[in-house]
């Protein structure tokens, strides 16, 4: 090649580089002010539960308060037993998981390694609960609960979902992907079924476990009608439900004191997903591709 | 020899169902159980705690059909979801081409643009009654200091709905942007590269190439896009309640005042038959007009 081909590659590589970089640069010009934009609401609520009351109603006192006013934070769990209502959060979406993982992972296997009769019927079973949406069934699962004697009780925010047709789903996929050489090894070696599920099965599929168990935490965390529909009582309410009765009785005569409220309730996963953003955005991600 | 391999395959069948069993228990009790018999309670007069019930046939989709309220509520139901799940779909597809293009803090917007997603839907709707508040909100000091007219959102009947579909965008773009951005990896970049050699501009790259490749992402994404949807249910009942005048009142929440606020569970029952024979409709419908379209990248 000779020198002067080269220097017009060089040039125009530089060229290239240049326009790479303004493009890049060109795009943050949107991207930075849509990201605050999408920021803005997380801002409000921490500057607002750092005001008093009087300030947020002044359309004069500016944006930031004009001291901080940590008081509105004690003040919130002194109306509401936030620390009962953390407990009852942590037993009913650990004891979701708890069930869902061990229903999920024996129902995968059967659907991924086992031959039976009635396997496509009994799939599309599965498959279907993901399309029922719960809000056509509510109703009627309430009456059924309550025929139980379980409603007001931790166990009715369990019970429904335990079975997930959607982890199955994404478990026995992964299933699938398991080279059988290793299950027809194991089997050689004597392993029975549960045996090769244990022990060879479930340390291959770790990533789509954490990723469904990762789900399923931050949609029983979060859900509000269930837990609203079968509770009545302060000593088995969960966070979210806490925060609505909390804003129905403040009725935004006291927003500062609401949005220390808020503050504390989103805080718990906020502050997970910061600390393990990495497998909290591949759970996610991987809900589509998988 | 084949009698082994009979018991051998006898084996297999009874411990694959000793598997499904706990699963189908619980589908059985809380999933089919209760749409048997909530097509059977639609078809009486059955009244919440009351262990009375009247045979009534048809009367009550007849009654529905008459119900205006219904078909207003239906309508607003259809105007969330046919707005917010476009809407949100193509915010996400543009955030998540424009994060695909190697941008530098591209962590830190994907999470920016993602965290709504952690937060809990009671907390999102109170959050946003404070933003969209006429008086001292945020939103109407930000349209006055644009020298834009200050609206009433929440208690203006005609504002409430998009107040709720703009709210909704905020929550549920970041997931659909991850799920979309996946994809966008998946798609090998020197096609890209040869059609930009081409000189093939941005938006026909877009359209052309981009979009074809991921459709069955796309597709996925609808698809979940539809059944997140009813989750206005928790949005309806935190910020409006319905109001003003029915104008945010939807299905899912129409199903809940006749239910346990009117105890009127025959005819809640026949509004939660409508809705699963509109969410079945519309996901066969998306299956039959978008599914066929769907390009899949070297498959067969």
């Amino acid at each position: 090649m000779s020198d002067v081909t080269q220097a017009k590659l060089s040039t125009s590589r530089r060229r290239a580089h240049w326009q790479r970089h303004l493009r890049a640069n060109w795009l943050h010009l949107i991207m930075a002010p849509l990201a605050l934009l999408w920021l803005s609401p997380l801002v409000w609520i921490l500057v607002t539960s750092l005001k008093t009351n009087v300030e947020v109603f002044d359309q004069a006192a500016g944006f930031w308060p004009q001291s901080l006013n940590f008081s509105n934070y004690p003040s919130t769990l002194s109306v509401a037993p936030f620390g009962t209502y953390l407990v009852n959060s942590v037993i009913v979406t650990s004891s979701i998981l708890t069930g869902q993982m061990i229903t999920i992972t024996l129902a995968a296997y059967a659907f991924a390694r086992l031959t039976f009769p009635g396997k496509n019927l009994l799939f599309t079973l599965f498959l279907l609960q993901v399309m029922f949406p719960i809000y056509a069934i509510f109703l009627t699962n309430f009456i059924t609960l309550r025929e139980m004697g379980l409603v007001n009780t931790i166990l009715a925010m369990i019970v429904p979902f335990i079975a997930s047709g959607y982890g199955t789903f994404m478990l026995r996929q992964s299933f699938r992907q398991v080279p059988s050489e290793l299950s027809d090894a194991a089997r050689l070696d004597g392993c029975n079924h549960l045996e090769i599920l244990w022990h060879v099965f479930l340390p291959l599929v770790k990533p789509t476990l954490i990723a469904f168990g990762i789900i399923s935490v931050v949609t029983h965390w979060n859900d509000y009608m269930w837990p609203l529909l079968v509770t009545n009582s302060e000593g088995i309410r969960t966070l979210p439900i806490g925060l609505g009765l909390l804003a129905k009785a403040d009725s935004g005569a006291d927003w500062p004191r609401l949005m220390a409220g808020t503050t504390i309730v989103v805080s718990p996963l906020l502050l997970l997903f910061v600390i393990f953003q990495r497998r909290f955005i591949d759970s996610f991600m991987h809900t589509g591709v998988k | 020899m084949s009698h082994a391999f009979a018991r051998a395959r006898r084996n297999e069948m009874l411990l694959a169902y000793a598997l499904l069993l706990p699963s189908l228990v619980f589908l059985a009790i809380f999933t089919y159980w209760p749409i048997l018999r909530s097509v059977w309670f639609s078809l009486h007069d059955v009244l919440l705690g009351d262990p009375d019930i009247y045979w009534l046939g048809a009367e009550n989709y007849l009654r529905l059909l008459e119900d205006r309220l219904f078909w207003k509520v239906l309508g607003n139901t259809a105007f969330y979801t046919l707005t917010t799940i476009p809407l949100s779909i193509a915010a996400a597809l543009l955030l998540a081409v424009a994060l695909d293009s190697k941008l530098r803090g591209m962590a830190i917007y994907r999470s920016a643009f993602f965290y709504p997603v952690m937060i809990p839907s009671v907390a999102a709707g109170m959050l946003w009654v404070f933003l969209y508040a006429p008086g001292y909100g945020p939103i109407n000091e930000a349209l006055t200091s644009l020298g834009l007219p200050r609206l009433d959102w929440l208690y203006d009947s005609k504002w409430a709905l998009p107040a709720i579909v703009i709210m909704s965008i905020w929550k549920y773009s970041g997931y659909f942007m991850l799920i979309l951005l996946a994809a966008l990896k998946l798609v090998p970049s020197d096609l890209y590269e040869a059609a930009r050699l081409d000189g093939v501009s941005a938006r026909h790259r877009l359209l052309h190439i981009t979009i074809p490749l991921i459709s069955p992402t796309l597709y996925f994404v609808i698809i979940i896009g539809t059944l997140h949807s009813y989750q206005i249910f928790d949005y309806v009942y935190v910020m409006t309640q319905g109001g003003p005048a029915d104008s945010t009142n939807v299905l899912t929440y129409y199903i809940y005042q006749n239910g346990f606020q009117y105890q009127d569970i025959g005819y809640a029952s026949a509004l939660a038959n409508a809705l699963l024979v509109f969410v079945l409709g519309l996901i066969g419908l998306v299956a039959v007009t978008l599914g066929r379209k769907v390009h899949y990248l070297g498959e067969r």
